[in-house]
């Protein structure tokens, strides 16, 4: 296959050198470790499951519907009814709306699998809401509004089910996204593909400027810049930092201001126009956040919380990165 | 029961992130020897032998306690190995119990651990996104693994469902995180605890990094554990005569209960609801009528804490504290404090003493055995506190799906 190569099962780098390693043991005494893995392929049959899945491939949603109970199974997860002495099931085409049956959690620390892909939101959708007994789509959930954060996905939150342009036949061929995001003449489209939407860069929210909330913005800024004077040739916080280069637009209540990232250093300056374009903007109503990040808090905890805003997942690492900052420098002192 | 239990003696590992100095091979076999030195037995005063284990990839062996069998002394006699989720240690002391009550046999060794840290991910150079990988291998391969479902989902969806039917209960952070201050204390005090020289304030607690808001963050989960844990059950006659050679009081099994909800949840019929967690509530009702007791008469309860607010519906659905307002195990006083009671006294009336081992958050979690873990600890704080009723519970699989809890109670004669 020319051009971009085929995604593959096992990422290129998921892997380790073949090699046994010693490691010393908590009694003092080396010890012995031997570099493996535990690895099985398969081509996994959807079995009596293909009907739902080829159905998502062809854009459509459907369950299975007890023919003598009236139970609907979203997805149809079996064609014969366990609480009707197993009587049939017959299929049945679903709307491409539900509600959220409970307020979903959003992975931020994902396993192994997903390093890379997360934060990301996964809940329950209640999809036949006319049948009396009815089982929930566990489905993928985006917003067109930034990164996942609480107050999104609540309970009882009307959902628009969307298909991606796409598709393979797997559950993420489908996902939610608020039904008040969806532009009012989109809403009742079925199948709605996910090139309708603007998911990849969302309008940056409008952040109200406070004057009470200024001397809050420069001592914020007086702090990072402190911090950046700190970050020296030959240490951890330069390592955070190493093959790392962002611009980053910040528009807090109290004003705005750029960060850089290049060659290992920091630099926080109050916005100027001379600042090459941002790669990302965030924003924050209080500026006091940076501060707190300084003094050893953390700017992924504030994203987590909802209170920092990020337009996308790629811009998640970053903070991982400058939430080491801080540490490092404490421990690069103590060291002294 | 058909036939009378007992607990004849029980013993555990040191609970450790990762033992570099021991396989599991090694761990079971310390369990066991140190269960059948307590008890003064050997390999040969045991009829059967059940094993926990939870999950052949962190074992990285398919029928990894065929290879246990030899090395702890149970060559030749019959071994039955359960595999039941976070509920396994639960599972396996249920089937080691049902053997002797059915009459099958006289004497059970019931052994559980895990070793779960030796995973690796070669992204991150550190083996938590590989631990994780691997519990995510207990979803389905057709909808929810691919979604990228993680442990932790399974009991933060049931408390983000909780909070939804029951605002102002899980949801306070301040009560979480004082029942997190008492857990620390508690597992400051159990020599084998994994975080035993952990000091945890309330102030820590909640400022401490998020896993997932807003429930969970870092210091309100439990661990990864390397450890085991062994139990030995005996029918009534063997437990008195096993008994007399070490002196020490026989704790009997007074109530079993169990229950496993459906995997897929929804709205009506035999669904899984999202907002209560059924299984512990009918385990836990099971195991009272078996045992012909009321939550009341309980003063010791063992629990598997996934997540502190987990520990608090859990609480809730066994009967301690009212659905809805699971934060009167502190507003109103109802967790005791160990500093008052000290290593000897019983908890006062309308008090109970939960987890005094530190629970699966500072005494540890090895999944296989971690229910094995809080039995140890139970049997112990009963003889210690002369307390004649305790309960142990354990949950598991997704959306803590397993539930499981057992009624035991002091003979009299060690009162």
């Amino acid at each position: 296959m020319k051009g971009k190569e085929k995604e593959m099962v096992i990422p290129r780098d998921f892997n380790l050198p073949k090699e046994v390693s010693e490691v010393r043991g908590q009694d003092g005494k080396p010890y012995l470790q031997f570099n493996t893995g535990m690895l099985t392929l398969y081509k996994q049959t959807y079995g009596e499951l293909s009907r739902f899945f080829m159905a998502l491939r062809e854009a459509r949603l459907i369950g299975s519907r007890c023919k003598t109970c009236g139970q609907v199974m979203v997805p149809a997860a079996s064609w014969h009814c366990p609480n009707c002495n197993f009587a049939e099931m017959e299929e049945v085409a679903l709307p491409h709306r539900g509600v959220l049956a409970a307020t979903a959690p959003i992975t931020f620390f994902p396993s192994a699998s997903f390093v890379g892909q997360a934060p990301f939101c996964r809940g329950y959708v209640d999809v036949a809401t006319e049948a009396k007994i009815a089982s929930f789509l566990p489905c993928r959930l985006r917003t067109t509004t930034g990164i996942p954060r609480p107050g999104i996905f609540v309970k009882g939150l009307e959902l628009k089910l969307v298909f991606e342009d796409k598709r393979q036949g797997t559950i993420l061929d489908i996902f939610g996204v608020p039904m008040v995001e969806i532009p009012k003449e989109l809403r009742k489209k079925e199948p709605l593909l996910a090139s309708a939407l603007n998911l990849k860069a969302p309008p940056v929210p409008k952040i109200k400027a406070e004057a009470a909330l200024k001397p809050a913005l420069a001592s914020a800024l007086k702090a990072m810049q402190g911090m950046a004077a700190k970050i020296k040739s030959g240490t951890r916080a330069e390592k955070d930092l190493a093959g790392r280069k962002h611009v980053i637009k910040v528009k807090t209540g109290g004003g705005e201001f750029d960060i850089k990232i290049e060659r290992g250093k920091l630099a926080v300056n109050g916005s100027s126009p001379r600042t090459p374009a941002a790669d990302f903007t965030m924003t924050v109503e209080n500026p006091a956040v940076f501060s707190k990040w300084v003094a050893g808090g953390s700017l992924s905890d504030a994203v987590m919380e909802g209170e920092l805003w990020l337009p996308n997942l790629e811009a998640f690492p970053v903070l991982y990165a400058l939430d080491r900052l801080p540490r490092s420098i404490r421990r690069d002192q103590e060291e002294k | 029961m058909m036939r009378k239990v007992g607990i004849v003696n029980a013993a555990i590992t040191e609970c450790r992130g990762r033992w570099v100095e021991k396989t599991y091979w090694g761990l079971f076999q310390e369990a066991v020897r140190a269960t059948l030195a307590n008890a003064k037995m050997t390999g040969d005063d045991v009829d059967s032998v059940v094993w926990g284990i939870y999950n052949d990839i962190f074992e990285h062996q398919a029928i990894p306690e065929s290879a246990l069998t030899g090395l702890v002394a149970m060559t030749n006699k019959p071994g039955v190995r359960v595999t039941n989720g976070g509920a396994t240690g639960f599972y396996a002391m249920r089937a080691a119990i049902a053997e002797v009550a059915s009459g099958m046999v006289d004497v059970v060794l019931c052994a559980g651990g895990e070793k779960a840290t030796d995973c690796f991910d070669p992204v991150s150079q550190s083996p938590t996104p590989m631990v994780i990988n691997t519990i995510a291998y207990s979803w389905d391969p057709f909808f929810e693994n691919p979604l990228g479902a993680t442990a932790n989902d399974s009991y933060m969806q049931m408390c983000l469902g909780y909070n939804d039917s029951h605002p102002g209960d899980i949801g306070d952070p301040l009560v979480r995180a004082k029942i997190v201050e008492k857990l620390c204390r508690q597992g400051n005090r159990n020599p084998y605890a994994q975080r035993r020289n952990e000091k945890v304030t309330v102030e820590q607690v909640m400022n401490s990094r998020w896993i997932i808001p807003p429930f969970l963050r870092l210091l309100e989960a439990c661990m990864y554990t390397e450890g085991a844990g062994a139990v030995v059950f005996a029918s009534e006659d063997k437990a008195r005569e096993l008994a007399e050679r070490t002196g020490e009081p026989i704790v009997w099994v007074r109530g079993v209960g169990a229950a496993n909800e459906a995997y897929a949840v929804g709205r009506g019929g035999y669904y899984k609801p999202l907002d209560r967690i059924v299984s512990d509530r009918l385990a836990a009702e099971r195991a009272y009528e078996m045992a012909g007791v009321r939550p009341a008469d309980i003063k010791i309860v063992e629990l598997h804490d996934a997540f502190v607010a987990q520990l608090m519906i859990t609480m809730g659905e066994m009967g301690f504290v009212p659905i809805g307002r699971t934060r009167a195990l502190i507003d109103d006083g109802i967790m005791a404090d160990i500093d008052e009671l000290g290593d000897s006294k019983a908890p006062p009336d309308g008090q109970i003493l939960v987890n005094p081992s530190g629970g699966l958050i500072f005494g540890g979690h090895f999944v296989g055995g971690s229910n094995m873990f809080s039995l140890w600890s139970a049997r112990k704080e009963m003889i210690a506190r002369q307390v004649p009723l305790a309960l142990v519970h354990g949950t598991g699989a997704i959306n803590a799906c397993y539930g499981g809890a057992i009624v035991l109670e002091l003979d009299e004669r060690g009162m």
